[in-house]
């Protein structure tokens, strides 16, 4: 399974990259690590992720139009929503654009892996 | 404009509590909370993020050189370079920010965060004195400061 990880954040990008690399999740591999909705547009486009996570707030392209871009352009796309906009407002709307789940930062490894594993379940 | 509350402080005391506590697995100790009345003498790294909708302002998050590489570290980090500890301290500002709409409302827009290195990134803007939280961790001192009002 193809994972591409999404924030504008390196610290993020890479902690993400390390759990799932160091954590575990059998037939998880790395497709791409994208730092805002336009570069992460672009990588879906060749490297065919299949799970992503998606942070909310980034320059260029934010993760609600992101979203919308890569459901349009692959709806079997399994997006997880990894976003400091913890309210539930925020949550509902990236879930009715078509996001399978949602974990608020801060996050601990735990809480990520499983959250990934749920979403790449539902495959 | 309306001024916050002690509720409101109060949400980003518990958030960079609940940040440190979730990434590092401990917690800092929150030494003061005072209204700053003179120019704010910050740390070396600074995130800040700028509110607008339902509010107006910025919180800034300033911490020590030492205090964000041994955060890094702690999350098995190994690029300890100067632009990297920039990008953590906005992460930092960034999640006290989002964490805030929680409480605040979803009306509330945060920027994506700024990232300034040396000790003069505390300006206050919004509120002739903004409020400062000073916290210690692992024998770091930080400090946050919200300077924002409410528009209505």
């Amino acid at each position: 399974m193809r994972l591409m990880i999404v924030d504008d954040s390196n610290m993020i990008r890479t902690r993400i990259a390390r759990v799932v690399q160091n954590g575990g999740l059998q037939g998880v591999v790395l497709a791409g690590l994208a730092k805002n909705g336009k570069e992460a547009v672009r990588l879906a486009m060749v490297t065919r992720p299949e799970v992503v996570t998606m942070d909310l707030t980034m320059p260029e392209m934010d993760g609600i139009e992101c979203i919308q871009a890569l459901l349009q352009f692959d709806p079997s796309i399994n997006i997880l929503v990894v976003s400091a906009l913890s309210d539930k407002s925020t949550a509902i709307q990236a879930l009715r654009l078509g996001a399978r789940g949602f974990v608020a930062k801060p996050f601990s490894d735990e809480e990520l892996q499983i959250a990934l594993l749920d979403v790449a379940e539902a495959r | 404009m309306a001024t916050l509350n002690e509720t409101d402080l109060k949400l980003f005391v518990d958030s960079i509590r609940t940040y440190l506590k979730v990434t590092t697995r401990q917690e800092p100790q929150i030494t003061s909370a005072f209204l700053g009345t003179e120019d704010l003498e910050g740390f070396e790294f600074n995130g800040i993020v700028t509110f607008s909708g339902s509010h107006n302002g910025h919180v800034v998050v300033s911490m020590p050189a030492r205090l964000v590489r041994e955060i890094l570290l702690l999350q098995h980090e190994t690029d300890l370079r100067d632009s990297n500890l920039l990008d953590a301290v906005g992460e930092i500002a960034n999640t006290l920010a989002g964490n805030a709409r929680k409480s605040l409302g979803s009306e509330l827009d945060i920027s994506v965060p700024v990232k300034v290195q040396g000790l003069n990134g505390i300006k206050a803007r919004v509120r002739k004195h903004p409020y400062v939280i000073t916290l210690r961790w692992n024998h770091y001192e930080a400090m946050v400061c919200v300077d924002m009002d409410r528009r209505h």
